[in-house]
Order: structure tokens, then C-alpha cells, then sequence
């Protein structure tokens, strides 16, 4: 049983999640970190990295990396600030355009990834600087700014930045994601398939698995989600911003590995990697609610790191041996 | 003597004849710049460098100048990746440079050895303070303390007892000197001071910097001002306010604008927008820089393009103006 437990591979996540958050509960209850505005307040931050964190680590367990998400987010809000603002035209079509475009990014990623076999570390880092400079690049040509506002609608703001009390609609979307990216990873022929690629991809290959389909769907299902989570911004803050999202290039693949995620490929799951979320809102937020000094943030997150990868190693072997 | 070792000789001779004539040719090649004016500015991420960009843009236009514009595409390295387009700037040699002078410890022995070399230098932006030290023309611009101070005073004369100072962009000299101007006008006025940063990776996310404005109010519930440093996270901390429920009671006033805190201003949530005008400092750079190249005249001493505070008194005629003409006020 215990063995058991020790070989899930979010088991290192909820142990960090539970001790931080008791940590930060303690420390600062009496600020209302633990009530319930507090409590959507890291959501409001985790969902929207952990909307597109999912997919991330789909395509991390599938073994690649995908570091252009940040300008696609960025891109993404500046498509509907020139189209709405600029163009004058209306949301909706706006926002099918940057979904659309996001989804585009994706496939050029992944179809440069398969075809010349380079690490789609280095690609998409490529892919982000030419993603960023274009959109800036398009935006000061057409209209002379690098942000702009956006005119939006009712409708789209209701489903895209919909507020119920301070709890934002994109803790919906970001739900919705993790239970879809659980079934696809879990209940489905892909999921399958997205294990055997990234575990060996030889032998997958060898079983017929579509590994260059695989891995093309899953780059263009990041670009898709990067754009959404820049729309969610953009219509959010009014305002369209080509460095929106430039933070996740990062963060994205911390939240992954820490949720259990081998680098490697071939192993995590999403539940692992939506705790790891949920706790680097816990950290990013909470941390300010102490009233301490900020400066300690990143070294916070980065021994929290170092910890996951070596807990997670050490998990794994444990499990490798059968857990004796 | 073998004809090998007289080959030798000889190519030793030649080398250091021609070594020699290249040392003369040297100071000939540095004293002539023939070079283009080269810009050295901010990235043109920030929309407001893209309205420096146009200023230097219309000047030239204006004048019939051509000129380059040098940034950084890439933010994060900025400190170490100034001093080098620097330098590649000054190695071509150019009739002009218009350089703002954003990372002093790195930058302003740069600008010197250009000074010395016989290159003209106009800083513009940053290095209010520097300009005379090392050898520049002028300033055109406008000191970021200077900024924060002001901004400080007009929060101590509301009343304000304990301000929030926000910086998004923690590590950079420039922005840190607002925050600095600004606690020190404020402590000068016997009022209280908080100086709050956020990790670098959500410099440009507006939900993470709402909820660290949030998550300070609640640490220290007495904050009733608050001071940013650029436009979006005013509109978080505009957020943040609303969500603890302090709206009229935290006097929120920021450097830099756009059309939201423009419109946030215009409905009374914001108290004011600091425009230090950097189309100005692009514009006016240039027509300083022709009739330097033309003339030699130049204005003595520095040229002050802000800060021009925005409150409800005028805050119509600057929508109007970012309607009609987007990008000129580093904002839309």
C-alpha cells in the first residue's frame, strides 16, 4: 500500500502543496490568506498558468519542451487589441483569429521538431524571440504601439473574464482543462500513445504508434492553449500586451516537473502537475500576504525545485526496484 | 644567409612597415566620423520607447536625417547587454550619438572614451546627473527621482500616512530610483513608506502582480497610497484595491499611462499618471542633433521634458490626443 502510494508520481507534489500551504495557513491567517477571498486569489493566479501548464506537460511526458508559449500569450491579446481597436472589428471572429494563430505556432513548432530532429528546446526558444519580435514587430507597423486596449462584449467578457464575488472564469477553464487532460492522458488510445513516445520512442515507432502525429498534436494543443490564456488576459486587463505571458517560458516547466513530470519524458501525470500549480500560486501569492521582504521569492521557488527533482528521482528508483 | 631566412627578414620588415602605417591611418580613421547618427535607446517592448522611438522617428523625418535605432530585444540580460551595443556603436565610428545612459556602472566610461575620441554624445532619458562628467553635450530627459519625488509629494499633501511603493521590475537602476524618490518625499513629509517588488518572471503578468498588491494590503491594512511604476500594474493595483474593498480610500497615482488609467483617472479611481513625455526626449534629441551637426549650437545643460502630471484637470485632452494620434504618448 505504502509502496503503492510512494510510486504515484504526484506524491511528491501533495506533500509539498500540504506543507506549504499549512505553512502560509499558520503564518498568515489573520491576514485572510485561508479565507475564502484569499483562497480564489491563488487560484486567479494558478489558473491561468495551469491552463496552459496542462499541455505542457502532456508534451513534456511525450519528450519534448515547448518554451514559445510565452509570446503566444502575448500574441494571442495583441490579435484582438488591433483587430477590435485598430480594425474595429468585432470579439468573437478576434478571438477564433488568435486561437487560431496559436494553434498555427504550434504546428510550425512541431512540424520543424519532426522533421529535422532538432531539440525542440532550442526550436522553440527560437520560435518565442521570432513569435515576440513579430507580433511587435506587425503591431508598430499597423499602429504604432506594442499594447493597446481591446474593445470587448458582454458575452466575451463574461465567458472569458467573468467574475463570480473575486473568483475569475478562468478557474472554470482551468478545471475543464485538467479533467480533459486527465481523460485524454488516462482513459484514451493518444494517452497511450503520448507514454510510449515519450518512454522509447523506438520502440514505439516499432509498434506503430504515429509518433510524429503525436508529437505535432500535442505542440499545436499548446499553442492553442497559450492564445486562450492570452485572450483570458487581454479581455481580463482591457488591454492587449505583446510581453503578456513572457514569465510562463519558465514557470510553465517548473510547475510540470515539480508535479511529477520526468524531463526524460514518459512518465507524470496531470493531477501532479495541477497541484504543483496550485501550490506556486500558494507560494507566489502567500508570500506577500506575510508582509516579509519579497526578495526571497525565487530562491523559495527555486530550492522548492531542487527538492521536487531530487524527491521525484528518488521516487522513481524506488519504484524501478519494485519498492522494496 | 639562406633565401629563406632573407624572406623572412624581409617579410618581418614589411610587416612592421605596414604595422606603423596602419597605427598612423588609426587616429586619421577615428578622428573622421563618418559614420550615421546611432541611437542607443530603450526596447521597443515598453510602449514607452516606442513613443521615444517615434519622437527620434519624426525629428528625423523633420530635419532629413537618417539615423539607427539600437535596443535590446531581449530584457532580461539588459544590464550587461547595454554596454555592448554601446560599445559596437561607438566602434562605427558615428557622426552622432544619441545614447540614453540607462546603466551608468556600465555605460558612462563607454561614453567617455566616445567623448574623448571626438564623437558627439547627447544622453537622453537616463543620467540626468552624468552628462557633464562625461563629456556629453546635454541631457534631454528627465531624472526618475525627480519623478518618484514629485509623485511622493503630491501623495504626503492628500494626506497619505503609509504608501505602498510597487516595482514590477526589480534590479533595474532607473525604475529603482523612483521608488527611492518617492519614500524619500514621503518620509521628508513625516509619512510612512513601504517598498515592495515581485520575482522577475511576472514583470509583464498583470493577475500576479494584482495579487501581490492584494496580499500586501492585507499584510498592512493602514496603506492608503499607492505608487507604480508603469501602467499595467496600476491597473492591478487599481484591482487589488477594488477586491479588498478599499476603493476610495487608497489613493493610487503611477509613472507612465495608458488608455486604461487614462480612463481610470477620468472616473476618479486614479489619482494621477505621471507623463514624462518621451516623444519629447526622442524629438527633441534630434533636433538638438542637427543643429549640432549643422551649426554646432546646442541648448546648455539639460533639457526637462517631465514629469507632466495628468489628474482629472487634464486628463480629456490627453485621450483626445491618444485617439488621434496612437503612440505618440507612449500609451493607447
Amino acid at each position: 500500500m505504502t509502496a503503492k502510494l510512494f510510486r504515484r508520481p504526484e506524491t511528491g507534489a501533495v506533500a509539498a502543496f500540504l506543507l506549504t500551504y499549512i505553512f502560509f495557513a499558520v503564518f498568515t491567517y489573520s491576514n485572510g490568506f485561508v479565507s475564502w477571498n484569499g483562497t480564489v486569489g491563488w487560484m486567479n493566479l494558478a489558473a491561468e498558468l495551469g491552463l496552459v501548464a496542462i499541455p505542457v506537460a502532456l508534451l513534456m511526458i511525450a519528450g519534448e519542451f515547448d518554451l514559445s508559449i510565452g509570446s503566444t500569450v502575448g500574441m494571442a491579446s495583441m490579435v484582438l487589441a488591433i483587430g477590435t481597436s485598430h480594425f474595429g472589428a468585432p470579439i468573437w471572429p478576434m478571438i477564433a483569429l488568435a486561437l487560431a494563430a496559436g494553434v498555427v505556432v504550434g504546428l510550425v513548432n512541431g512540424i520543424v521538431v519532426v522533421r529535422t530532429g532538432l531539440p525542440s528546446f532550442i526550436v522553440t526558444l527560437a520560435t518565442n524571440f521570432i513569435v515576440i519580435g513579430g507580433t511587435m514587430g506587425v503591431a508598430r507597423l499597423l499602429t504604432n504601439v506594442t499594447s493597446m486596449s481591446i474593445a470587448t462584449s458582454p458575452s466575451a467578457r463574461a465567458v472569458f473574464a467573468g467574475r463570480w464575488e473575486q473568483a475569475n472564469a478562468s478557474i472554470v477553464w482551468w478545471l475543464a482543462a485538467a479533467l480533459i487532460g486527465t481523460w485524454v492522458l488516462g482513459r484514451t488510445v493518444f494517452g497511450n500513445w503520448i507514454y510510449a513516445t515519450g518512454g522509447n520512442l523506438t520502440a514505439a515507432r516499432g509498434a506503430g504508434v504515429p509518433v510524429e502525429r503525436v508529437k505535432v498534436l500535442l505542440f499545436m494543443a499548446t499553442g492553442f492553449a497559450a492564445a486562450l490564456v492570452g485572450i483570458i488576459q487581454g479581455i481580463q486587463w482591457n488591454s492587449g500586451n505583446a510581453t503578456y505571458g513572457m514569465g510562463y517560458v519558465f514557470q510553465a516547466p517548473i510547475v510540470v516537473v515539480i508535479g511529477g513530470v520526468l524531463l526524460g519524458g514518459g512518465y507524470g501525470t496531470v493531477g501532479g502537475v495541477v497541484v504543483a500549480t496550485a501550490l506556486f500560486g500558494v507560494i507566489s501569492t502567500g508570500i506577500f500576504y506575510t508582509g516579509w521582504s519579497t526578495d526571497w521569492i525565487q530562491l523559495f521557488l527555486g530550492a522548492l525545485l531542487g527538492a521536487a527533482v531530487l524527491a521525484n528521482s528518488y521516487v522513481r528508483k524506488f519504484a524501478m526496484s519494485g519498492g522494496r | 644567409m639562406r633565401p629563406i631566412d632573407r624572406y623572412r627578414k624581409s617579410l618581418k620588415k614589411g610587416l612592421a612597415i605596414g604595422a606603423l602605417a596602419l597605427a598612423a591611418a588609426l587616429p586619421q580613421a577615428a578622428r573622421a566620423q563618418d559614420g550615421p547618427i546611432i541611437v542607443v535607446s530603450g526596447p521597443l517592448s515598453w510602449p514607452f520607447f516606442a513613443a521615444v522611438k517615434q519622437g527620434f522617428d519624426d525629428g528625423a523625418e523633420a530635419f532629413g536625417l537618417d539615423y539607427q535605432y539600437v535596443a535590446v530585444t531581449e530584457t532580461a540580460n539588459m544590464t550587461s547587454d547595454y554596454p555592448r551595443l554601446l560599445q559596437q556603436a561607438i566602434s562605427r565610428n558615428p557622426k552622432m550619438l544619441l545614447v540614453g545612459n540607462f546603466f551608468p556602472d556600465g555605460m558612462d566610461p563607454l561614453i567617455k572614451e566616445a567623448t574623448a575620441k571626438g564623437i558627439p554624445v547627447l544622453t537622453h532619458n537616463s543620467g540626468q546627473n552624468l552628462w557633464q562628467g562625461n563629456g556629453s553635450l546635454g541631457f534631454v530627459g528627465e531624472d526618475p527621482y525627480q519623478m518618484g519625488w514629485k509623485a511622493g509629494e503630491i501623495q504626503a499633501e492628500a494626506g497619505v500616512k503609509l504608501g505602498l511603493c510597487f516595482n514590477q521590475v526589480p534590479g533595474n537602476p532607473t525604475v529603482e530610483a523612483r521608488c527611492t524618490g518617492y519614500v524619500d518625499a514621503m518620509e521628508k513629509a513625516g509619512a510612512e513608506t513601504i517598498y515592495q517588488t515581485i520575482g522577475t518572471g511576472d514583470a509583464t503578468n498583470p493577475q500576479a502582480m494584482a495579487q501581490a498588491i492584494s496580499g500586501t494590503l492585507r499584510a498592512n491594512a493602514g496603506i492608503d497610497g499607492i505608487y507604480t511604476l508603469n501602467a499595467v500594474p496600476a491597473m492591478s493595483a487599481l484591482r487589488a484595491v477594488e477586491d479588498n474593498g478599499r476603493a476610495g480610500e487608497v489613493m493610487i497615482g503611477t509613472a507612465d499611462l495608458s488608455n486604461e488609467v487614462l480612463m481610470a483617472i477620468k472616473d476618479g479611481k486614479i489619482a494621477f499618471a505621471m507623463d514624462q513625455q518621451p516623444y519629447l526626449q526622442g524629438f527633441m534629441s534630434m533636433q538638438i542633433a542637427n543643429q549640432y551637426l549643422n551649426y554646432g549650437m546646442h541648448p546648455i545643460g539639460a533639457v526637462t521634458t517631465g514629469p507632466l502630471v495628468i489628474d482629472a484637470t487634464n486628463v480629456d485632452r490627453t485621450l483626445e490626443v491618444n485617439k488621434e494620434h496612437p503612440g505618440i504618448r507612449g500609451a493607447s
